[in-house]
């Protein structure tokens, strides 16, 4: 009933601006757009959006990737249908650029208009590549409320753009009826364990990459070469992404080990799948730690609701969603998001999570990824 | 009266007609294609100023070319920079050369006696085959790239030729549909052929299953070279099959009967009337087969792994980095090579084409009875099934098996999809109608536009050459590169006067798919041309036909089987393609523009490929159905 009430008002405190706002991008052009924006703000009082949720309208476009949409389950619709009902005069429009941050980064660079309030799943790397190559400001550093409930060390921007929303851990899957269990990167290079593993591409996919950063933590930049050329000289394999790798080469049985994510069994469970082919190893009982982040754009028409919007995303129950939904770890304490019984069970968190910071792999992780991908291939 | 004002009036604009029709090919050319791609490339070639350092840098690092590094570097150690390389490659040939020679000689000598022959024999082939192709990697990425291009063109001919004799000689029931699905393998998407593969020939596919029920050693494909250049002969020898098939059709049966007549034996005729008309065709199979499978990509590394990796992944990896100059760098070798390849292969074609050809094709056989003829074409039939049918049979059966065993949820998935798709979720029907529309728009543009160039390619002199070569230069420049120009001035647009100028929507995903088709159609259709009795055509206009008449009711119809030929592929490219239809359909007017390629690729996500492999099925049988409707359609106008 109070929800009620209170978006009536809304609507008609607001209804004209939207359709100023509706003509101003139709016409492309940015100047309309960022007048209007003033105007449907003025009333609220600045900073704590959150607490006015009546005075929130608009459209906010959010860029991320398509599984975000369009997963069975995805948490991306979840979300837009939950933050639209608290503020029925807000809109969330998502779109999904083929090339992923990359894309604005690009409009950035050529002075054409970033046209998006928020971006959802950025990572480190991608961060340090769009940093590099930008002189301007592409995303902003939003206070959020909710920002506090992050647990320690999961940051990864130093300057708090990109703020974390979930985070996986890197481990290996493999079927304990076709080889044992691998305690460490020495036995992935053991005859036992020979022609068993498939990667994925570390310069296209999130768990190559994380995969073989995990390989440079443990070996150092002179000797992860080394270590690769073993893992070479024992048949490892490596596709482009992690779909070819998982869903398509493992899962037809192709070889019994595959690098991929420790929240694994999760969906085993879920599909009631033979758990035999669904065993986790963490190697020296460790973990390579890759959160995901939110960041809003500089140039976002509407901050307001940006920040309304990602302060939502680490909400308890919003957080509780994106773990089960993305079968990842929430962001804020698991505690406090609303887990389900079967993501407690079959989640498993690594007992030493590892992770470079991104101090440490600004200016080197395309090197290490580059001398890495002339060996394999040359 | 009227009627010799009407006449001078369609004289008129059938004058104004083709020069009107050369500069709307010009300009969609120009914007869609030459400005964006120009874009990127330029990035090669400037540095603030124009230089040729990055040029350099790529050419003298080993990585990328290997023994011709050393060369660049320092220019004097030309010949003993690759004369290492030669002896140290040949060498090794020359071991294994010997090696074979001795297993062949003595029998008794190999290991495990002369039991064991055969064996050993075929190691030592192996062998010769092993240091071959040890040669090709001398030359870094490059090397490697044109290797397995290579290796793919010869297995797609090898694969093709057969399949064009049993088209253009036999007559069987089916044998014309059969002919309008010859292009579908071409616009399945990477993700569902690596699936199809996997499917088919992994240690517990249905290839192993069948060997090991009859007691014979299982093989392991995956993973390998081999399996790779299957794949690309997969992908492009059904292409060298419809090109020559067409070429075939079209050969003179008054000069294969007179060449017999004097008593010329059916080999003898083969060889000395049908081969030379032939060849053409089969160098331009041969040709597209080398540039399209030296610029593959995904397919590589789905069914190879990244020690496979070709040009074109490093390349889209640097664009991945926003290292765009390296990319271009990249992009620039490419396409030298493409179009250089092309320009000696115009070369021969101008030096072979014979300008007598009328069109009078000869009775085709049938294919019922036994001979050994007709048991060679059964054993190729069997080699189809396992590299064509088996694999699309898998794919099909990987949209109809989840984790727990048969179901039609996918499909389910995809309906549900159709009635209720949400903000950024895509809608199967509206993929399904799309890729349909900008198909049919894609052929409306890329045909006329193709035989026009082809035209203009078909005169004597450098000039007609260089339209000849230009003429393909959409194949000739890698498909990350044209999304990227495409992507940085159409998509992102321009300001001029205060207006921000964006390029999206459906036509310029048509103009985008045109630009990338029509190559297909000159290429089908140019070497008909340069093959056709000019003396036709000259007593038409002699008798008073206008120019345009001589062309609609002689020169087309006489070259209407490559003109089919090129139909088939540019509607096949149209919905194929990936690259550039992603951008435009999210730039500009709207974001529900995607196609089902692009459906398919949205759909792949977390733990099953059920739902992408049910999309790529729909695009399976829609496009099957689509091709069989074209061909009908065209047919009528091709008798």
């Amino acid at each position: 009933m109070t929800e009620k009430r209170v978006s009536r008002r809304a609507y008609l405190a607001t209804a004209g601006a939207g359709v100023a706002m509706l003509a101003g991008c139709s016409s492309d052009d940015g100047a309309t757009e960022t007048e209007t924006d003033t105007e449907s703000t003025e009333g609220t009082v600045t900073g704590t959006a959150t607490a006015v949720p009546e005075s929130l309208s608009g459209t906010l476009t959010v860029a991320t990737y398509s599984s975000w949409v369009e997963d069975d389950g995805a948490a991306g619709p979840w979300l837009k249908q939950t933050f639209e009902e608290r503020h029925p005069d807000a809109e969330i429009e998502y779109v999904t650029p083929e090339d992923g941050v990359n894309r604005y980064v690009q409009r950035k660079q050529q002075g054409a208009p970033v046209d998006a309030d928020v971006y959802v799943g950025l990572n480190v790397d991608q961060l340090i590549t769009a940093d590099a190559n930008l002189n301007e400001r592409l995303f902003d550093s939003p206070r959020l409320s909710n920002a506090g409930r992050i647990k320690d060390g999961l940051q990864f921007d130093p300057q708090r753009r990109a703020i974390p929303y979930d985070t996986g851990y890197i481990a290996l899957v493999f079927d304990e009826s076709e080889v044992s269990r691998p305690e460490t990167f020495t036995d992935l290079t053991e005859p036992a364990w020979e022609d068993a593993l498939l990667a994925e591409n570390a310069q296209t996919a999130a768990t190559g990459r994380a995969f073989l950063l995990w390989t440079v933590e443990q070996f150092g930049t002179d000797g992860y070469l080394d270590y690769w050329r073993d893992l070479q000289a024992n048949g490892v394999t490596i596709l482009d992404s992690w779909d070819e790798a998982y869903n398509n080469a493992y899962s037809s049985g192709e070889r019994p080990m595959v690098v991929s994510y420790s929240t694994d069994q999760v969906f085993a469970n879920r599909y009631d799948l033979d758990m035999t082919r669904h065993q986790v190893a963490a190697l020296n009982g460790q973990g390579y730690a890759n959160p995901e982040g939110m960041a809003r754009f500089a140039d976002s028409d509407d901050p307001e609701l940006a920040t309304a919007f990602m302060d939502f995303m680490l909400t308890g129950d919003a957080q509780g969603e994106i773990a089960v939904r993305n079968v990842q770890f929430p962001a804020i304490p698991e505690s406090e998001a609303t887990l389900t019984e079967e993501f407690e069970t079959y989640a498993k968190v690594p007992d030493e999570p590892v992770t470079f910071s991104y101090d440490e792999l600004q200016g080197n992780v395309d090197g290490w990824v580059e001398e890495w991908a002339r060996e394999i291939a040359g | 009266m009227a009627g010799s004002r009407s006449g001078r009036e369609r004289l008129r604009a059938e004058r104004v007609a083709r020069p009107l029709a050369g500069f709307a090919t010009a300009a969609l050319l120009v914007v869609m294609f030459y400005y964006p791609v120009g874009t990127v490339l330029g990035e090669a070639i400037t540095d603030g100023g124009l230089t040729l350092a990055p040029v350099r840098d790529v050419l003298a690092d080993d990585f990328y070319t290997g023994a011709f590094a050393g060369a660049i570097r320092s220019p004097g150690s030309i010949p003993a920079g690759l004369a290492g390389w030669a002896v140290g490659s040949l060498a090794d040939v020359a071991t294994a050369v010997a090696g074979l020679g001795d297993t062949l000689v003595s029998p008794a000598a190999a290991p495990g006696g002369v039991v064991g022959w055969p064996s050993a024999i075929l190691a030592a082939v192996v062998g010769v085959l092993a240091a071959v192709v040890g040669i090709a990697p001398g030359f870094g990425l490059f090397g490697f790239t044109a290797w397995q291009a290579l290796l793919s063109t010869v297995a797609s001919l090898a694969l093709g030729l057969p399949g064009a004799y049993v088209l253009a000689r036999f007559e069987f029931p089916g044998r014309r549909t059969l002919e309008s699905l010859t292009a579908v393998p071409f616009v399945l998407p990477s993700i569902m052929v690596a699936v199809g593969f996997v499917a088919a020939f992994g240690v517990g596919g249905p290839l192993n299953r069948v060997l090991a029920a009859l007691g014979l050693p299982t093989v392991e494909l995956l993973f390998s070279l081999e399996i790779i250049v299957v794949a690309h002969a997969f992908y492009n020898a059904p292409l060298v099959t419809r090109i020559v098939a067409a070429a075939w059709e079209s050969v003179d049966a008054r000069a294969v009967e007179t060449a017999r007549s004097l008593g010329a034996s059916p080999t003898r005729a083969f060889r000395d009337v049908v081969v030379p008309q032939l060849l053409p065709a089969v160098a331009t199979g041969a040709l597209l087969t080398f540039i399209f499978t030296f610029m593959s990509f995904p397919i590589v590394l789905a069914l190879g792994g990244l020690e496979y990796a070709t040009v074109e992944v490093w390349l889209y990896n640097r664009v991945g980095q926003l290292d765009v100059q390296e990319a271009a760098v990249l992009a620039v070798l490419e396409t030298v090579v493409s179009l250089g390849l092309t320009y000696a292969y115009l070369r021969y074609e101008a030096a072979t084409s014979r300008g007598d050809r009328v069109r009078s094709p000869r009775d085709r056989e049938r294919l019922r009875g036994v001979d050994a003829k007709r048991l060679a074409i059964a054993g190729y039939g069997v080699v189809v099934g396992l590299v064509f049918l088996l694999p699309i049979a898998s794919m099909l059966a990987a949209s109809v098996v989840g984790p727990e065993g048969p179901t039609l949820r996918y499909y389910r998935f995809l309906l549900q999809r159709g009635a209720e798709a949400t903000s950024a979720q895509v809608n199967p029907a509206l993929a399904v109608r799309n890729s349909l529309l900008f198909g049919v728009g894609t052929l409306l543009v890329a045909v006329p536009m193709g035989v026009l160039l082809a035209l203009a390619s078909t005169r004597e002199g450098p000039i007609a050459r260089a339209v000849g070569v230009l003429a393909m230069a959409p194949f000739a420049v890698s498909g990350v590169v044209v999304g990227l120009g495409l992507l940085q001035t159409l998509v992102f647009g321009t300001t001029i006067l205060g207006y921000r100028v964006v390029v999206g929507g459906p036509l310029a995903i048509v103009a985008a798919h045109a630009v990338g088709a029509y190559p297909f159609v000159v290429r089908n259709v140019a070497p008909l041309l340069a093959g056709l009795d000019r003396r036709l055509v000259e007593s038409a206009r002699a008798l008073g036909a206008t120019r345009n008449r001589a062309l609609v009711d002689i020169e087309l119809p006489l070259v209407a089987p490559g003109i089919a030929a090129g139909a088939a592929f540019a509607f096949a490219i149209s919905i194929g393609e990936f690259d550039s239809t992603v951008l435009l359909a999210s730039g500009g007017s709207g974001t529900s523009l995607y196609t089902m390629p692009v459906a398919v690729e949205r759909f792949l996500g977390k733990q099953t490929l059920g739902r992408p492999t049910a999309m790529g099925s729909v695009l399976l049988a829609v496009t099957a159905g689509a091709f069989i409707v074209i061909d009908r359609v065209g047919g009528r106008y091709r008798e």
